[in-house]
């Protein structure tokens, strides 16, 4: 019963702090709803990548061609830009639209040159300018793109040139209008082929519920909204840490262990009450991501509720551990900063583990953190049940027993 | 100089607090520094460093006895090519449901399930197949690349068809006589053609795509460094207004501890006094700005660019977050408030002028201009652009805005303490 | 010198002088004003109306050569904490425009006589309370003022400490610095004071030597006792009885202004003893300086 009186007490002062409010709440909401809204509306409107399309010679057969399978392109979105006619002003153009690729306004920019379609079709090997900053994933995205695209375009290109070669070995042609309209034919034919290939490659996302034809929707908050939990969940700990350390430095804990209360009922009844906090917070941040955010949480509660459970106690083991060894409560918050930025970078809460090096992606998949993401990630993402939550559970429980031992190891009375 | 004695006092107490040079140094480094080891070994040293994207592949393409290839083999074949062994690692799975399973597992990160008609389907002049990628929706580059090769590949096929296809509807509708031989010599050239393309571009040169990157003023970067720099600037730049904003705090706490009032008692005016105060702050912020631009050069070879437009930029700083730090302290009454509006405040602010999406690329437009409404986003434009090789006309106009807002709010800012001591 | 915050007046018409090389006190209880008088003194705040002259320099005119002649003893602890000794009394001469070998000098002579030579390298946060207290002292003599101004520095301290502060008043005194001290501690302002002035709500009720104060009440004696009962058993028939002069009760205790306190007490214990209420501790007071201030406001001096 002490325990928990003791519990209750703590609780009361973590909550009439002000700062806890703010931490432990406010913020996440804050940092998940701008994540969200920053990547949200770019998504509202045409997600695709934007590429510049400037046409030197607008009569060009090529380019209504070329334009038309940019279009077709679930990656990029053709933006047309100026073209021009005199020759003077081409530098300026090229110039501008560099200046777009390199500010970032534009992924990339694709330049069809003049006579490009005539030399094309002439079977001459007429080169296109892309401009484009490989060094960057939106760059090395939207190059890709443009190469497949217009790969098939030289692909439509040499169809109607092969078809002519077979007309005329076996026919012949009038005159050059006559070719000429011939290879435009063949060209326009190509072109609308492609736009529904007869070999495609089609996407599917894994996910058990999907095939029982439950529907998992991700949206951008879907992303942002399991490492946002993570990292304001690590930061809570501060939250109850610093009762800790205030408890020491203002003498009660001194005056606490004079009344007849043990040692570990001490400890018992601070760990409960960090653990209550972080799993009400994770609570209020669950019910927010599922009722505000759309994240459906709530598609496996039990599942969630083990992650929630297995996080919040490692968490708390972790408060326990730095409030055992901070001496004043600027330590608290500093120790607490550093673990949330570690932790949560680590574990794949700002950025996800495959995108990072080999050695970084190692490491941080051994962070409880980079398992807690999972955990939460095989149910809103993955689609998956109760049982893809064991493995992360468990993790988190070990490693929660042994910052717990480690911080009563460490705790100082005095 | 009075100012001076009290300047000095401050950064005495601030330099001997752990708390602050850690907030001043080490978290920003230590948050460019875990960034930087994700994604450092980008460009830089040893190019990509990813860690494999796990493939498993199913062909059920049997075609049949009467074909002596099967296109799904040769796929497979080409996935497990060497030349790919860098960013793939394939298993042939048993079935389709052990693959399935084996991404649902996350086993893997891509199943390619070829169908068991895709030979036929690719020769039948009116087959249609489709390739599976059945992929792990939390991962993000592998299973893009996987889509790029495989699609490379489907093109081929897919394009032989079309010319097979747009050749046989032209002679067709002009009445010329269409044989086996035709469409298979028709196949095989086009077949060749794309065989070459896909030698020429696998050996880097694309045969009708000049592809060249936007000339910048200085030499190209790499990828490491190119993204490095703007987060840094960003990581700086939020440190440094919490730093503004501390220095600022101490006016508030010693009020509370009883020496502000103590200091009144001297023959000190109170102008010397925020004079001091400011002056602290002054001097701190250099100091502290100009040992995480040396230490992020030195440490993540970020290469700030221009060494007086650099400067320039970096005064803005300072200024904008003295007075910006003045400016919010100005408005709290005890310590106790402090900390959470301060946190707010800076988070806010920070999160409109955009230091926390500078890793981030194709972001809305709008976005941009909202940056501007913050002496943050200023800070952050000039620095981009001096890390693009900009000079001292192009950042002339941050600077000046930047420099602006901040005598602004400090002006704000001192009046409201006047009249708080008066 | 008046002062009032909006509804509150703090301080009502307060006139009083301070003569050069003189122990002067401020005796009242909490509330009384005293801290707001000495601010004013201090120049922190301005008065609402008046003025005030220190070594000639008006408050209002001249405050910068008030702060010059003056050192300023806070009731609270105002140093420094992360400071060292010597950091804090460094920066504090140079506040009060002491520099270089002079300003080494005289910090050296203010740490042998607030006795923290030995620890002036430490840490102040690390400092006992009543090291803290003899720096804090020690801060206001740097740069030599003439006047020093004390807001009830004993308040909550122990006896030894209290002890040291008084002597050191006195030899300051007698260095020839001016003291004006803020005390609502009876025996202190008796102990010290060449001139004491009372104050209670704003006002000065009493100005004067600690004699002729005394003479106020007369030759009245003070009887403090306890009853085993509610006072108000014992009140009435205690104010009706012949030679008390006033009855107060407080916190438990009755206090009495009585003619003779050997005629007077037998007839309190035939009262208490009718009432059927036992007296169960008794003191005599000879007239001091708490007597007259329950004689002035009828109500104690401490609180």
């Amino acid at each position: 019963m002490r325990v928990i009186d003791l519990a209750l007490k703590d609780l009361l002062q973590i909550v009439r702090d002000r700062r806890s409010a703010f931490f432990l709440g406010v913020m996440p909401i804050l940092f998940t709803f701008f994540f969200g809204l920053v990547f949200g509306s770019s998504a509202e409107g045409d997600p695709r990548l934007p590429v510049g399309f400037v046409i030197h010679d607008e009569s060009d057969a090529l380019s209504a061609s070329s334009q038309t399978l940019l279009e077709a392109s679930d990656a990029i979105r053709p933006v047309l830009l100026e073209g021009n006619d005199a020759d003077s002003a081409a530098e300026s153009v090229l110039s501008k639209v560099e200046g777009s690729v390199r500010d970032g306004d534009l992924a990339g920019a694709v330049i069809v040159p003049v006579g490009f379609g005539e030399q094309a079709l002439a079977g001459e090997k007429p080169r296109l300018t892309v401009i484009v900053d490989q060094n960057t994933p939106a760059g090395q995205t939207a190059s890709s793109a443009v190469q497949a695209a217009m790969t098939r375009l030289l692909g439509a290109v040499e169809t109607a040139r092969l078809s002519a070669e077979a007309f005329e070995a076996r026919e012949g042609f009038e005159s050059e209008a006559a070719r000429r309209a011939y290879l435009d034919e063949a060209l326009a034919l190509a072109s609308e082929a492609w736009l529904q290939p007869p070999l495609t490659v089609a996407v599917e996302q894994s996910g058990a519920a999907a095939e029982e034809g439950e529907e998992i929707s991700p949206n951008v908050y879907t992303q942002s909204s399991p490492g946002m939990i993570v990292q304001f969940v690590v930061f809570g700990l501060n939250a109850s840490a610093m009762v800790l350390v205030l408890e020491r430095r203002s003498r009660t804990l001194q005056r606490l262990l004079t009344t007849p209360i043990t040692r570990t009922q001490v400890i018992a009844g601070h760990v409960l009450a960090m653990f209550l906090v972080v799993f009400l917070q994770q609570a209020l941040l669950v019910a927010f991501g599922q009722l505000a955010f759309g994240v459906d949480y709530m598609r496996e509660p039990l599942a969630i509720l083990l992650v929630m459970v297995t996080l919040a106690l490692w968490v708390a083991s972790l408060g326990l551990l730095i409030g055992a060894m901070s001496k004043s409560e600027d330590q608290v918050i500093m120790w607490a900063l550093m673990a949330m930025f570690v932790f949560s970078a680590l574990g794949g809460a700002w950025f996800p583990l495959d995108v990072t090096g080999k050695t970084f992606a190692a490491i941080g998949h051994l962070m409880p953190t980079a398992w807690a993401m999972d955990g939460f990630q095989n149910i809103v993402l993955r689609g998956l049940g109760l049982s893809s939550v064991l493995l992360p559970a468990g993790i988190l429980l070990a490693y929660a027993v042994a910052f717990f031992a480690l911080a009563v190891w460490r705790f100082k009375f005095e | 100089m009075k100012v001076l004695d009290i300047a000095l006092k401050d950064m005495l107490r601030s330099f001997r607090s752990g708390f602050a040079l850690v907030m001043m140094f080490v978290v920003p480094l230590l948050i460019t520094g875990i960034i930087y080891s994700a994604f450092g070994g980008l460009g830089g040293d040893g190019g990509f460093d990813l860690p494999v994207t796990r493939v498993q592949v199913v062909n059920l393409d049997q075609p049949g006895p009467q074909f002596s290839f099967s296109f799904g083999q040769m796929l497979v074949g080409f996935l497990q090519d060497e030349r790919l062994a860098e960013l793939l690692q394939v298993t042939e799975a048993a079935d389709e449901a052990n693959a399935r399973a084996a991404v649902d597992s996350q086993d893997a990160g891509v199943a390619v399930i070829i169908p068991p008609d895709f030979t036929t389907a690719a020769l039948a002049p009116e087959g249609r197949a489709s390739i599976t990628l059945y992929q792990d929706p939390t991962l993000t580059l592998g299973p893009g690349i996987v889509k790029g090769i495989v699609s490379q590949f489907v093109d081929g096929f897919a394009g032989t068809r079309i010319a097979s296809g747009v050749v046989a509807d032209q002679l067709g509708q002009r009445g010329v006589a269409i044989d086996a031989s035709l469409m298979q010599e028709v196949a095989m050239q086009y077949g060749a053609w794309a065989e070459a393309l896909g030698r020429s571009r696998g050996e880097g040169a694309h045969p009708a795509l000049d592809i060249q990157p936007p000339p910048s003023k200085t030499e190209p970067v790499s990828q490491g460094a190119g993204m490095m720099g703007p987060i840094m600037a960003g990581m700086v730049i939020f440190f440094a207004f919490f730093t503004g904003a501390s220095t600022a705090e101490t006016i508030i706490r010693e009020d509370e501890v009883g020496t502000l009032a103590r200091l009144f008692t001297t023959p000190t005016p109170r102008a010397v006094i925020l004079g001091g105060k400011f002056a602290a702050g002054f001097i701190t912020l250099i100091v502290q700005v100009v040992v995480l631009m040396l230490a992020s050069a030195v440490i993540f070879r970020i290469r700030w660019g221009e060494p007086l437009s650099v400067a320039l930029v970096a005064l803005g700083l300072v200024v904008a977050a003295v007075g910006f730090g003045l400016f919010i302290m100005s408005f709290l009454k005890s310590t106790r408030q402090a900390g959470p509006v301060m946190g707010t405040v800076l988070t806010l602010s920070g999160m409109v002028g955009g230091l926390f999406t500078t890793g981030f690329q194709n972001l809305p437009a709008a976005y941009d201009t909202i940056n501007l409404l913050t002496p943050h986003g200023w800070v952050l434009r000039g620095w981009k652009l001096v890390m693009a090789g900009g000079g001292v006309g192009d950042v002339l106009l941050p600077v000046l805005v930047t420099l602006g807002m901040g005598i602004i709010f400090f002006a704000v800012g001192a009046l409201v303490f006047r009249r708080r001591f008066a | 010198m008046h002062k009032n915050f909006g509804d509150v007046y703090a301080v009502q018409g307060v006139n009083f002088d301070v003569q050069a090389g003189e122990i002067f006190s401020l005796l009242g209880p909490n509330g009384a004003g005293k801290s707001t008088i000495i601010s004013m003194l201090a120049c922190l705040l301005e008065p609402t109306q008046g003025d005030a002259l220190v070594m000639g320099h008006s408050i209002l005119r001249d405050p910068m050569a008030v702060k010059a002649a003056i050192g300023v003893i806070p009731q609270d602890i105002a140093l420094y904490e992360d400071l060292s000794a010597r950091e804090n009394l460094n920066f504090w001469g140079k506040m009060y425009g002491l520099r270089g070998a002079a300003l080494r000098q005289r910090v050296d002579e203010v740490l042998g006589v607030i006795g923290l030579a030995e620890r002036q390298k430490g840490r102040v946060g690390k400092f006992s309370g009543g090291m803290k207290r003899r720096l804090n002292i020690g801060i206001a003599l740097l740069h030599k003022p003439q006047v020093i101004i004390m807001d009830e520095p004993t308040v909550g301290i122990d006896p030894q400490s209290r002890r040291n502060i008084l002597d050191n008043v006195k030899e300051l005194n007698q260095q020839g610095m001016t003291v004006l001290y803020t005390t609502h501690y009876m025996e202190e302002a008796q102990e010290l004071s060449d001139n004491i002035a009372i104050m209670d709500q704003g006002k000065i009720i009493a100005h004067g030597a600690h004699d002729e104060l005394v003479k106020i009440v007369g030759e009245l004696d003070r009887i403090d006792l306890t009853i085993n009962a509610e006072a108000g058993r014992v009140l009435e028939r205690w104010q009706a009885t012949e030679g008390v002069h006033q009855v107060s009760a407080e916190n438990g205790q009755l206090t009495l202004l009585v003619d003779d306190s050997n005629v007077v007490l037998p007839r309190l214990f035939e009262s208490a003893s009718r009432a059927g209420v036992r007296i169960t501790s008794v003191e005599i007071q000879e007239p001091n300086l708490e007597a007259v201030f329950l004689h002035l406001t009828g109500r104690a001096l401490r609180d």
